[in-house]
């Protein structure tokens, strides 16, 4: 019997760098039939073990566009994770990624996990976004970082690995740590026992 | 010997007997009759009228058979006419007997010897001469009783000797049966005979020895001495007895001087306990209960057989035949009667007549109980007391007023479901225990009359207490919140006829302190102020600009609001927060609130939900007698739209369907089912949240009270279902279903759309009042966007250029693709717009998975190959949809989903589906302005 903590993640990024490429990559080999094909990109969900848990991922989409952008906190309203995708070969796209990290500081649930992706590092050879910047930025705010190729399937699997080892343990809730709060309610009222 | 000499031997004793017969008439009767009066003379007016029958009877059968003789010699058992007229026999005899037992009884024979009349006197020497034939007694008395009965007595005996001769000659043949028959008759009547003189001999001889105190009232002609303590010794337990009479209608107890009787039609006898006395039996009768004791086994015997023979023959009227007889009808009398009886002793009943089935010495079954005040009670009783359904009537002090309790009962006290008409025009439907109000009811004063109010909500010791909801239908103004003692005490809400509300503290019927008041139009005061909504004291008012105003507040007549504060114009109040302030949820705890009306039902579920307790408790009442069924009514059932209600066994029908696949459209009926406990619950429960939200309660600030409600509602059905499954499989002796608890079916869930339609109309109003200026501001955005043709629509939403379904279109002649309207994602937008006709959040959902899937559908179509969107492409597709649907009231709609929809699905596809919504509902909003700037683009 393994527990299996359902966690909400928030895909947030410009539109066109690949947010829905990077879910897409990382469900399609163990595609969840119990979700309507029809939503596709939009929302998707894939079971990944984690210790002596189950973590399961429940991927939100967000549009990328700049009319939509105040409708994001609907959206990552309860997450457990953000993921914030921009396009190395696109300043703008990294530019629009620390908009996102500070409202989300300010906005966001407490305790998010956020993990940066700097997606199509396939085309580094027309880069813009160096990845020692990416790096610096994400030290400095505590998130996660890789490079990732949607296309190549290059650190996908990591880049959600990475989300799981931040996620703190059941245990650590119930010890009364009270910095997990909404996460922990959130996984409260989902866990499930699982055979 | 041949049926011709029986038949010879017969008409030679009816001869000399008619011979015979002459003669007393002759000698007594004729002389006695005509002597005059003498006391009881009118005895042996009778007694001649009976004789004369029998004599008359007599000489006609002799001629009869001697008619016979002469016609043929061959004489037949059909010419023996006593086989044929036994009955007439009997009757005949049997008249003659008791009317000679009578006489006997009331020492008629005494009274005639001393008759003092001339006529008599002259006539005794004749009388004299005669009876010396008959009697050796020199009494004329004694002789005179010998001579008109023992002469019967041997004609009865020559009869038998007649039969028994005619059954040795007859022999076997088609008469022999008729033969047994009559032959059976006759030595019945010879018994009767002998105990009725016997009966009447121990009577006479009683009521000679028993004083003039005694006889005066208790000797009546009919009365006959049963049985007598002397004779078989008993004692009666009631302090010092000396002697019990059995009579053959009532039973005396002789004490001293004074004696008690009592009715033999309301005597109940049978053996007692051995803690009593060791050969004792208990005499149950009204008012009065007692043991006879018995020296032995065999005493106790005959008095209980004789008791008992005596009560059923009192019952039926008439006695047996013969009196007494061991094979007959020896059965014992039935335990319930049907009687009328006035009652006697001190206490509750007294003067009052109860009409009705007694058991056991009380009224026992259906009754009516009427005092002497006008009092009256109409209904079950048990043991002596009102228990099950019944009516009370009390008149009140002013004439032509009735306060009416039409109620269940329990050992005497109102308890359970009633509803009670007051003398005073009130009317109060609910529950009752121990003769008072308590646990959930309304109590209403019809709004015909003056001081209109209605009352919904718990009741201690028969007064408001706890949580209720008050209307004052002159103020137009709801109480929502506590009691204590009829009076309103502890937190409350008060919601006005205008929409504006406050919420404090309430002492002894009046607010205390601070409290928080808020304006219809979205201003917010805390602070003192009157029942009347002016501010007095100190106090804060904040604006709906974000403006506040502190300070104190007085209001003098005719000189308006006076102020004394500081006035902050910064607006850093400004919160949504304050126009959507939410009241009660912290003072009324959801749990609380309706604790008493739920809990009714899970004790009911705890006491095992017995027979005549589920009519209690449900208020129903399968009545039997129509006098009661007119006057029944309901309160949680409308009866007019009925379906005939099949009752059926509740726990034997939860059982039978508790499989997931029935459980739903099994709880449907239930909910459906007035008479179902469980509809029962839900009816309930509508009339409270009815009582609280509808009309002056439809406020936006009681919303979350409300939704909270509906789904505590849903949660506690679902337990009160459990209980009874729990109750049904335990009667059953089945294992508790546990396979539906771990069937991982979220029971509330499986309930709140089958019992969201009750509340439903009331609880949508409340989300429209919620968000009536968003919902404005999403219309204008729908109205806005409408104008635009398809193509500038998708233009404006960004929808990319190849997903626009332009060549789907079939087009006329006149029209051209980029002026129509309307003709896109027909599909989608058709199915959105269904998210109205259903109430269930979860249909609703499933309406808008359709939504998506429509959407998706043509896409693909267009596409040529499957469509997989992210977000970027699939919101503004949505955007198109939502606008081109044009749903009413989006934002009540999307509120109450979220609300009710199953919580544990969050951060799931359903909450992805209906965030995605909600996106747009929000965008709608705004868009006008983006519209606008966005024309003045295009137009440059």
């Amino acid at each position: 019997m393994m527990a299996i903590r359902e966690l909400k993640v928030c895909l947030l990024g410009d539109t066109g760098v690949g947010k829905s490429s990077i879910v897409c990559r990382f469900v399609q080999d163990h595609f969840d039939h119990n979700i309507s094909p029809t939503i596709g990109a939009s929302f998707m969900t894939k079971t990944v073990p984690c210790g002596n848990e189950l973590h399961k991922f429940l991927i939100w989409d967000t549009a990328g566009q700049e009319r939509f952008h105040s409708l994001a906190p609907m959206y990552y309203r309860g997450s457990a994770a953000a993921v914030i995708v921009y396009d190395i070969t696109k300043q703008d796209s990294f530019h629009t990624l620390k908009k996102w990290v500070k409202e989300l500081k300010e906005h966001g649930p407490e305790n998010i996990v956020m993990a940066i992706a700097g997606n199509k590092c396939d085309l580094s050879d027309i880069r813009e976004v160096p990845m020692k910047d990416a790096k610096e930025y994400a030290e400095s705010i505590g998130a996660i970082v890789v490079e990732t190729s949607a296309k190549n399937a290059i650190n996908i699997e990591e880049l959600f690995q990475g989300i799981s080892r931040q996620i703190p343990p059941l245990e650590t809730h119930e010890n009364g740590n009270s910095g997990t709060i909404k996460l922990g309610k959130q996984t409260a009222q989902t866990t499930r026992r699982c055979c | 010997m041949s049926i011709a000499e029986v038949a010879t031997s017969l008409l030679r004793t009816e001869e000399t007997f008619s011979a015979y017969l002459a003669r007393i008439n002759n000698v007594i009767l004729q002389p006695l009759l005509q002597s005059g009066s003498f006391e009881n003379s009118d005895l042996f007016l009778l007694l001649n009228n009976h004789f004369q029958v029998l004599w008359g009877l007599t000489e006609e059968n002799c001629r009869t058979l001697k008619e016979a003789f002469s016609a043929s010699e061959s004489v037949s058992v059909q010419d023996v006419y006593l086989v044929w007229k036994a009955d007439l026999f009997l009757d005949r005899y049997i008249q003659y007997f008791s009317t000679f037992a009578t006489c006997a009884v009331l020492q008629g024979f005494e009274h005639a010897a001393k008759n003092k009349s001339e006529v008599w006197k002259s006539h005794k020497p004749a009388l004299q001469q005669f009876l010396a034939d008959f009697s050796l007694d020199a009494s004329i008395a004694v002789a005179l009783h010998t001579v008109l009965h023992k002469p019967f007595r041997d004609q009865l005996q020559q009869y038998s000797l007649i039969f028994s001769k005619l059954e040795g000659a007859a022999g076997q043949c088609p008469e022999s049966e008729a033969i047994a028959d009559a032959t059976q008759k006759f030595a019945k009547l010879l018994s009767f005979v002998s105990q009725v003189l016997d009966e009447a001999c121990l009577t006479r001889s009683l009521w000679k020895s028993l004083g003039h105190k005694f006889t005066d009232v208790l000797c009546i002609a009919e009365r006959r001495l049963l049985e007598d303590s002397r004779n078989l010794t008993v004692y009666a337990s009631t302090g010092r007895s000396d002697r019990v009479l059995l009579f053959n209608d009532i039973l005396v107890l002789i004490q001293g001087s004074n004696f008690r009787s009592l009715d033999l039609k309301l005597v109940w006898v049978d053996v007692a306990e051995r803690d009593v006395g060791k050969y004792a039996l208990r005499i149950a009768a009204p008012e009065e209960e007692f043991f006879l004791l018995a020296k032995d086994l065999k005493a106790r015997a005959v008095w209980q057989w004789k008791l008992n023979q005596a009560v059923r023959q009192a019952l039926n009227g008439k006695r047996d035949f013969p009196l007494w007889s061991r094979d007959g009808d020896g059965s014992d009398p039935p335990h319930c009667r049907h009687f009328s009886f006035t009652f006697r002793a001190e206490g509750r009943l007294k003067n009052a007549v109860y009409d009705g089935e007694w058991c056991l010495g009380r009224p026992h079954g259906k009754g009516t109980l009427t005092w002497p005040d006008g009092r009256n009670y109409v209904g079950d009783f048990k043991e002596g007391l009102a228990h099950g359904f019944g009516i009370y009537l009390v008149p009140c002090v002013s004439e032509d007023h009735y306060d009416c309790y039409k109620c269940h009962w329990q050992e005497g006290k109102m308890s359970g479901y009633g509803i009670c008409e007051y003398g005073n025009e009130t009317v109060y439907k609910g529950y009752f225990k121990d003769d008072m109000r308590q646990g959930f009811g309304i109590l209403e004063k019809a709004s015909s009359t003056k001081h209109s109010f209605k009352y919904t909500g718990h009741w201690e010791n028969d007064k408001r207490s706890g949580y209720g909801i008050w209307d004052d239908k002159e103020r137009a103004e709801r109480y929502i919140g506590m009691w204590h003692e009829d009076q309103r005490h502890g937190a409350g809400i008060v919601v006005t006829q205008s929409g504006a509300c406050y919420q404090g503290t309430f002492h002894s019927d009046t607010m205390v302190g601070s409290g928080t008041l808020l304006l219809e139009d979205d201003s917010v005061y805390e602070g003192n102020f009157t029942a009347d909504l002016t501010f007095v004291g100190k106090g804060k008012l904040t604006f709906p600009n974000g403006f506040t105003l502190e300070g104190t507040f007085s209001n003098r007549s005719s000189q308006g609001l006076h102020t004394q504060g500081i006035l902050n114009t910064s607006g850093e109040q400004q919160d949504e927060h304050m126009a959507k302030l939410q009241l009660g949820q912290k003072e009324f705890p959801v749990e609380m609130r309706w604790e008493g009306l739920l809990n009714q039902f899970l004790e009911y579920i705890r006491l095992g939900c017995q027979g005549d307790m589920e009519e209690a408790f449900t208020g129903f009442h399968v009545q039997t007698s129509k006098e009661l069924r007119k006057s029944q009514e309901y309160l949680f059932c409308q009866r007019e739209n009925e379906e005939v209600p099949g009752k059926v066994d509740v726990l034997e029908d939860i059982i039978a369907h508790q499989e997931e696949e029935t459980l739903q459209s099994y709880l449907e009926r239930a909910f459906q089912n007035s008479l179902h406990p469980l509809g029962k619950l839900l009816k309930a429960l509508t009339l409270a949240f009815q009582a609280t939200y509808s009309t002056i309660g439809a406020n936006k600030h009681l919303l979350n009270m409300a939704q909270e409600e509906v789904k505590h509602y849903a949660q506690k059905i679902w337990e009160v279902y459990l209980g009874f499954l729990h109750l049904a499989s335990e009667r059953k002796g089945q294992a508790y279903a546990e396979d539906l608890e771990n069937s991982g079916l979220n029971g509330p869930s499986a309930v709140l759309p089958l019992i969201l339609p009750s509340f439903y109309p009331d609880l949508f109003m409340l989300y429209m009042l919620y968000h009536e200026k968003e919902d404005d501001l999403y219309c204008q955005g729908i109205v806005d966007l409408s104008q635009e043709t398809d193509v500038k629509l998708l233009e404006f939403l960004d929808v990319r250029k190849h997903f626009w379904p332009l060549k789907d279109l079939t087009l006329t002649k006149h029209q051209r693709r980029s002026l129509v309207k309307d003709r896109c994602f027909l599909s989608a937008t058709d199915c959105l717009r269904n998210l109205i006709t259903t109430v269930d959040p979860q249909e609703k959902l499933d309406i808008l998975q359709k939504t998506y899937d429509e959407i998706a559908k043509t896409i693909s179509r267009l596409l040529g190959e499957e469509f997989n969107p992210s977000m970027d492409d699939l919101l503004p597709l949505l955007m198109y949809v939502v606008t081109r649907a044009r749903i009413q009231r989006l934002g009540a709609e999307l509120h109450l989903i979220r609300d009710l929809m199953d919580p544990t699905t969050s951060g799931g596809m359903y909450d992805f589906l209906l965030t995605a919504l909600e996106s747009c509902y929000a965008l709608i909003q705004k868009e006008i302005q983006y519209h606008q700037s966005w024309h003045a683009s295009q137009d440059s």
